[in-house]
């Protein structure tokens, strides 16, 4: 069962490789460009689940810490907002080089 | 991006257009702070009033961060976070350019961050103490391993600065164009005003919709964006010249309660 859809999943990502194979003239660009896009979206999918995930927890002990020490509360809200964008930047840096393979197409 | 970004509707020839709305934003800024310090009165009123208190809240966020001695950086500090915030803004007025929706303008803010925090750490410090802190609290085999490290890490600093705010608002801009491109705004206004009355039901509705959705939901979380990045870029810049000017003092108090 599993591998069947490890089959199907690579049968998908070869889809646009197979097809460009068939009709070469059709992009002048050749087989990188239409992995470039599947590649943007699959790395986009991972660095967002990825980063909700570490965030989720930062802010979940950020909460629970908030709810100890309300006296706290707005020093633990600023370390809080510094670390979500500290994690954040690593799937920012996703959504760059994301950017990079679908607008400037530096390998052609 | 171009593909599906509409272009600024003013443009100079020649002028790429982030340096062009750069220049709107500086007008901006260098208005308000020529009317707000016209007449300055020692009970401010209108626009004085509201300088005041953003600069306020600048000089309690250094307080808080750096300390005393970073008041002599409130210019620095205030004037990047103005600027990045209004430039943040400006992206959402319908037919302007963010500046900082380019790298090129947001690397320019991270340089300046990047040279003027080694400058402050240099002048305070002296340029050798400055350089020893780089090698940090660990035993001398591993001082050569560990200035490697800070260097590289000093480095990786105005990269993330730069990346984090051009990919936030870079992002944000192409989400708000991918909305529009994809629930196709243009054509669902287009067949409202068609003169089919099906049209006019379909279209009125979903254009209506779209409307509220994109004013209701995507602009307060862009504008809140805006000022978050703004907030985080001016925060990051505190710590890193907190930490140039701290460390010789951070330092001798690790060393203090060794020695009792």
């Amino acid at each position: 069962m599993r591998r069947s859809f490890i089959l199907a999943g690579l049968a998908v990502l070869a889809v646009p490789g197979v097809a460009l194979a068939q009709a070469p003239a059709a992009s002048s660009g050749g087989w990188i460009g239409p992995f470039a896009v599947l590649v943007a979206g699959f790395a986009m999918a991972f660095a967002a689940g990825l980063c909700a995930l570490g965030q989720g927890k930062a802010v979940a002990s950020a909460v629970d810490a908030m709810a100890r020490q309300p006296g706290a509360a707005a020093r633990i809200q600023t370390a809080m907002i510094i670390g979500l964008a500290l994690i954040e930047s690593l799937a920012i840096y996703v959504l760059v080089v994301a950017m990079i393979l679908l607008f400037v197409q530096p390998i052609k | 991006m171009s593909v599906i970004e509409h272009p600024p509707i003013f443009r100079l020839p020649g002028i790429p257009d982030h340096v062009t709305y750069t220049w709107v934003v500086m007008a901006i800024l260098a208005v308000a702070a020529f009317v707000a310090s016209r007449h300055v009165a020692l009970v401010p009123r209108g626009l004085q009033n509201f300088f005041e208190v953003v600069l306020e809240q600048f000089q309690q966020l250094i307080d808080d961060v750096i300390g005393p001695e970073g008041r002599p950086f409130l210019p620095l500090i205030a004037t990047l976070g103005l600027f990045i915030l209004v430039g943040n803004l400006l992206g959402l007025v319908p037919g302007m350019n963010g500046p900082t929706t380019n790298l090129n303008t947001t690397a320019a803010c991270a340089l300046v961050v990047f040279f003027s925090y080694h400058y402050i750490g240099v002048r305070k410090q002296g340029a050798l103490t400055y350089l020893k802190h780089f090698m940090g609290p660990v035993p001398l085999a591993l001082k050569p391993l560990m200035f490697v490290i800070e260097i590289i890490s000093h480095l990786a600093r105005p990269l993330s600065l730069t990346l984090r705010l051009f990919g936030n608002m870079t992002g944000g801009h192409i989400l708000l164009a991918i909305i529009f491109f994809l629930m196709g705004l243009d054509g669902l206004i287009g067949w409202a005003l068609s003169g089919s009355p099906i049209g006019a039901v379909v279209g009125g509705i979903g254009g209506l919709v779209m409307i509220v959705f994109t004013v209701g939901f995507l602009y307060p979380l862009k504008i809140l964006v805006s000022f978050l990045q703004a907030f985080i870029f001016v925060m990051l810049t505190m710590l890193y010249i907190s930490g140039a000017i701290e460390e010789a003092e951070h330092h001798g108090g690790e060393h203090h309660p060794a020695h009792h």
